[in-house]
């Protein structure tokens, strides 16, 4: 794998047999901007591209997000369905899933506030705390984990200066251990926010950590 | 090709058009062919189409290798109450990245087979349920999706011939449960994802109480490529029980990891050793685990016998699953790895069943404390007795997916446990 030049650290890079950008890798050549109001209500319950600015106290809903919640309820035979959908959307507006959130989300799908608690906490992605700015999450299963992840880890706790699991000091970054993120074509395949970054060697991380500190807005 | 590597042994159905971002746009993928097996399918009745299907012998692809065409047969053929299709991306399964590849390159190809499924079970809504760490897979498919619904190839009267059917791509919230079919529909239900006893089996009562099927990406992929060109062109590839071409997840200490699609039978070591490149730094192969963390490891003996088809993995001591071969040479640490999978398995545990939520985390404990240098001779019968005790006892098979890789570690690499006991020492690094 020595003679792959990777243009930039953190994706499924041009292997020499193909010349690709990484735009046209991730697909954000031909996905384009995501509008707030969901687009074709076929897709509006998508996991959202995440804000760059969240607000604990953003309304739930209004606006286009209103729009894009009632799109996501027609999709559906009953309202419970739009269970996830709805936490996913009240996620991305203010950052993480607070129990006032989910009572708000309770109120309005009709269901009661305990079923609501019982179903946020059956899945690991919805954040019942607030997370930095930038959530690491380095996959340590099996495939990524032969290949050195702990070490992947192990660069990012270092260079963002925090611990596993807890939030640095500045803010910016949360780093935890994901399980496998289907990827493992790729190692060490890590999650940043809403993008995936590929092969991930600990030589790329400083690189990758002072990318994201320079982002001051846009796509998380 | 399949996307990053192309070898020239591939058969490229599905994955032809990897590493080819101008195959997302709708416009390419019809002048290319595309939606041309939908005209067809739609103008056909639903049963021909699952007799088209059954002939060819596809057999599910998300791991347990159910004959597709059988599958849908179970659905009533009268649709009294609606019928749903469900389409399984919420790939998981250690090891595997084949469904990411395929949604991502080809997104359309996927739509495709998801109507023609839904037409052949008399469904009306396709839900996609894509796993939720899939931000950037999952707008893909919704972009293509869009473009799908403006060209008239979704929704009412698709091209005009009176057929109704919608598609919703739904995301899931972190969950490998929820790749179990029943916990699938109870996640899409807006439940937690705890998985359901059979019977009822979906086809009876499924997403919403109503009759479902239930059929992973690759499935759906190639039902276009089936209904095109018939069941009998598709068992030119593979064996006569297991017909095809499917697309491998090669990782671990490979030179080329990636996925490959090739007919099914193709023999293990020359996937490894001329396909992938070979193992890393030119290290001995040590153990392969052939389709995703919940199958048997086995040795480098076994590994040079073994074919790559449902029966020729069964005949080794181990199974296809959904074909996810993990690679793993004299540098890699079992009792490690095993220990990592157990904690995997211990973490998504959904709970329900006393043997899984107590068995995983229980075996995570003892595997941590053989690790640490203070494990005993016992705890390997124990684990063989615990792990034994969650076969066959649980409401899915998380549990049973624990029993692989310890039973199967214990029995063929002794010798790295028993080094730890009783010297604490580590054979490998990785």
């Amino acid at each position: 794998m020595s003679d792959i030049p990777f243009k930039n650290p953190g994706w499924a890079g041009n292997t020499g047999e193909f010349d690709l950008t990484e735009d046209q890798v991730r697909g954000d050549d031909f996905v384009g901007v995501r509008p707030a109001h969901g687009g074709h209500a076929s897709g509006a319950g998508t996991m959202p591209f995440m804000l760059a600015e969240t607000n604990p106290e953003t309304k739930l809903f209004e606006g286009e997000y209103q729009e894009r919640f009632e799109k996501i309820l027609t999709r559906y035979p009953d309202k419970q369905a739009a269970l996830l959908p709805a936490l996913a959307l009240a996620q991305e507006l203010r950052g993480y899933v607070s129990p006032a959130s989910m009572d708000r989300v309770a109120e309005l799908l009709e269901l009661s506030p305990a079923y609501v608690r019982g179903v946020a906490t059956f899945y690991t992605m919805y954040n019942r705390r607030p997370v930095g700015r930038h959530l690491v999450q380095v996959c340590t299963n099996i495939s990524c984990s032969l290949c050195g992840a702990d070490d992947v880890v192990a660069a990012f706790l270092r260079y963002t200066d925090t611990e596993l699991g807890e939030t640095s000091g500045d803010g910016n970054f949360t780093v935890i251990e994901a399980e496998c993120l289907a990827a493992c074509g790729f190692p060490t395949c890590v999650q940043i926010n809403s993008r995936y970054y590929e092969n991930v060697t600990p030589a790329e991380v400083p690189k990758i950590v002072e990318q994201l500190k320079a982002q001051s807005q846009g796509d998380k | 090709m399949a996307y990053p590597y192309v070898s020239d042994k591939e058969v490229r159905i599905l994955s032809k058009h990897f590493g080819d971002p101008k195959q997302r746009q709708i416009d390419t993928y019809v002048e290319r062919g595309g939606y041309k097996s939908l005209e067809k399918a739609l103008a056909m009745g639903p049963d021909d189409i699952v007799e088209v299907v059954k002939a060819s012998g596809l057999r599910g692809r998300g791991g347990a290798g159910f004959p597709t065409g059988i599958k849908w047969s179970f659905m009533p053929k009268e649709a009294t109450k609606p019928h749903y299709l469900v389409c399984n991306a919420d790939e998981s399964e250690p090891g595997t990245f084949k469904d990411r590849e395929l949604i991502r390159w080809d997104p359309h190809q996927l739509i495709e087979g998801c109507l023609i499924g839904a037409h052949a079970i008399r469904a009306q809504h396709v839900y996609i349920y894509c796993r939720g760490e899939f931000f950037e897979t999952t707008q893909v498919l919704a972009r293509a999706l869009e473009d799908a619904y403006a060209k008239g190839y979704v929704g009412e009267n698709i091209l005009g011939s009176g057929h109704t059917i919608d598609v919703t791509v739904h995301a899931g919230a972190g969950a490998y449960i929820c790749g179990e079919e029943t916990g699938l529909m109870n996640s899409l239900e807006g439940r937690r994802g705890e998985p359901r006893i059979k019977p009822p089996f979906p086809a009876a009562v499924g997403a919403f109480g109503k009759p479902s099927t239930i059929n992973n990406v690759e499935t759906l992929c190639a039902i276009p490529h089936i209904v095109q060109n018939g069941g009998e062109w598709y068992r030119q590839y593979g064996t006569e029980k297991s017909p095809g071409t499917k697309l491998f997840c090669v990782s671990g200490h490979v030179n080329k990891p990636g996925n490959y699609e090739l007919p099914l039978g193709f023999p293990l070591i020359e996937l490894i050793e001329d396909v992938c490149g070979g193992m890393k730094d030119g290290n001995a192969l040590k153990a392969v685990i052939p389709g995703g963390s919940s199958v048997p490891l086995i040795n480098a003996e076994e590994a040079r016998a073994c074919k790559l088809d449902y029966e020729g993995c069964v005949e080794v001591g181990t199974m296809l699953g959904c074909a996810s071969v993990i690679v793993m040479d004299e540098t890699a640490d079992i009792v490690k790895q095993v220990r990592r999978m157990v904690d995997f398995y211990a973490h998504e545990s959904c709970g329900q069943c006393t043997p899984c939520r107590e068995g995983t985390s229980w075996t995570a404990q003892i595997l941590r404390r053989i690790e640490s240098g203070k494990g005993t001779e016992d705890d390997l019968d124990t684990l063989m007795e615990m792990t034994q005790n969650m076969v066959g006892t649980t409401i899915c098979v998380l549990s049973d997916s624990v029993a692989a890789p310890v039973q199967s570690s214990i029995e063929k690499f002794r010798d790295e446990y028993l080094a730890l006991i009783r010297r604490g020492e580590r054979v490998g690094a990785a």
